[in-house]
């Protein structure tokens, strides 16, 4: 960054150029560099990103085209690490034993990181209140870490799917979605769907969705589970998190 | 994501663009992101802003400064001063960007939430570009002190 003199007080003005946009090209590169290199530059653009954010809440708050959702969904790095996942779990199946938790914990990274997206995506950030979910559960795959839907509970009570891909439903079969608040009652239905689309799901009976509570997908005949419990293969799960 | 992408960049499918990259960025570094170190907010913000950016950055901007002034025209509540009046009052920014010279406010605002070059924000304000440029560094340096 030869065009500004380096000292403690020009690196932190640099570092807030550098966030705005404003840096030349050469000198946006070594930023770039710096940052991923001195603690203490990425510091100092840390603070003047968390300082600027409020202008981000004031920009205007778009749905994404349905277009978007599908590209990424289908985007291929984005498959590839759930692949990857599997890949690397089959060959070695004790590696699950050895290190369930460094698993468990880049799993919960990733589900965390797919929730907070999908929020900010949706515009969930904006200061709309209203529209704004309490909690959201992002369901993954199972066997992966591909997040496959996401249910979000509003404030009002209403509770929402959003499917973010497409689920193979065999012509005699259907999609029922569970939710599990307490495992004394047992899971209990609040949705049956012939096809992966965003619904609303029952409330009937159901008390409010509450942190941790489990929501899941399972594959039932076309009329759902004669037993009132699931008896099909779980297609997909997740826990509800408390939205930011 | 979508609107702070469009601020910068102006045309949707562009915007779309900067969102997609990101949302898979914000995937694969997923597994760093620390929650202790800063909020998960700012964090999506800065991986679309610098995103749409870059893209901005690579094109080419003469095609961008056509649309630019039919934009300002047909959204007039989008001038610095309605996006700074949209701001909490109880919130530190706010209160630091009013105790601006309005000029100052402007620049800040508009380099922040269009990606606004140097040239581009000394073509908008009349003021001569090495102005411009010592302008910006003494008010990062004011808002610095201020947000303290």
């Amino acid at each position: 960054m030869s065009p500004h003199p380096v000292g403690e007080g020009d690196l932190d003005v640099t570092a807030a150029e550098f966030v705005l946009g404003l840096l030349p090209q050469a000198d946006h590169a070594a930023a770039e560099r710096l940052l991923q290199e001195d603690r203490a530059f990425a510091q100092a653009v840390a603070g003047w990103r968390a300082r600027f954010t409020e202008l981000d809440d004031t920009a205007p708050v778009l749905p994404p085209g349905s277009g978007l959702w599908s590209r990424i969904a289908r985007n291929p790095s984005l498959a590839a690490q759930a692949v990857g996942d599997r890949r690397a779990a089959r060959p070695q199946p004790s590696a699950l034993s050895i290190k369930p938790a460094w698993r468990g914990r880049s799993l919960r990274a990733m589900a965390m990181a797919a929730a907070l997206l999908l929020a900010a995506a949706l515009g969930y950030f904006a200061q709309d209140r209203a529209s704004k979910p309490v909690l959201i559960a992002v369901l993954l795959a199972e066997g992966s870490a591909q997040p496959a839907a996401v249910v979000s509970a509003y404030r009002d009570g209403r509770i929402e799917l959003a499917p973010l891909q497409p689920i193979e439903v065999p012509p005699d079969r259907a999609l029922q979605v569970w939710t599990l608040w307490d495992r004394a009652v047992g899971p209990k239905s609040v949705g049956l769907l012939d096809q992966a689309r965003s619904t609303r799901l029952t409330t009937e009976g159901i008390p409010a969705t509450g942190p941790k509570q489990l929501f899941e997908i399972t594959l039932e005949p076309r009329n759902g589970s004669p037993t009132g419990r699931p008896t099909g293969p779980i297609l997909m799960k997740g826990l509800a998190e408390t939205a930011l | 994501m979508l609107g702070v992408a469009l601020r910068i960049l102006r045309r949707r499918p562009l915007a779309e663009e900067a969102v997609h990259d990101a949302f898979v960025q914000i995937w694969e570094r997923a597994a760093s992101f620390d929650p202790q170190r800063g909020a998960a907010r700012s964090w999506i913000y800065a991986i679309v802003r610098h995103r749409a950016l870059n893209i901005l950055r690579g094109e080419v901007r003469t095609d961008l400064t056509a649309d630019f002034d039919d934009l300002a025209l047909a959204s007039p509540d989008e001038s610095p001063e309605t996006v700074v009046a949209m701001l909490s009052e109880a919130g530190a920014l706010r209160r630091c960007l009013d105790r601006l010279e309005p000029d100052k406010r402007r620049l800040i605002v508009l380099a922040y939430i269009h990606g606004l070059s140097h040239g581009e924000l000394a073509a908008r304000l009349a003021i001569p570009l090495g102005t411009i440029k010592s302008w910006i560094r003494r008010t990062l340096i004011s808002l610095r002190e201020c947000l303290a």
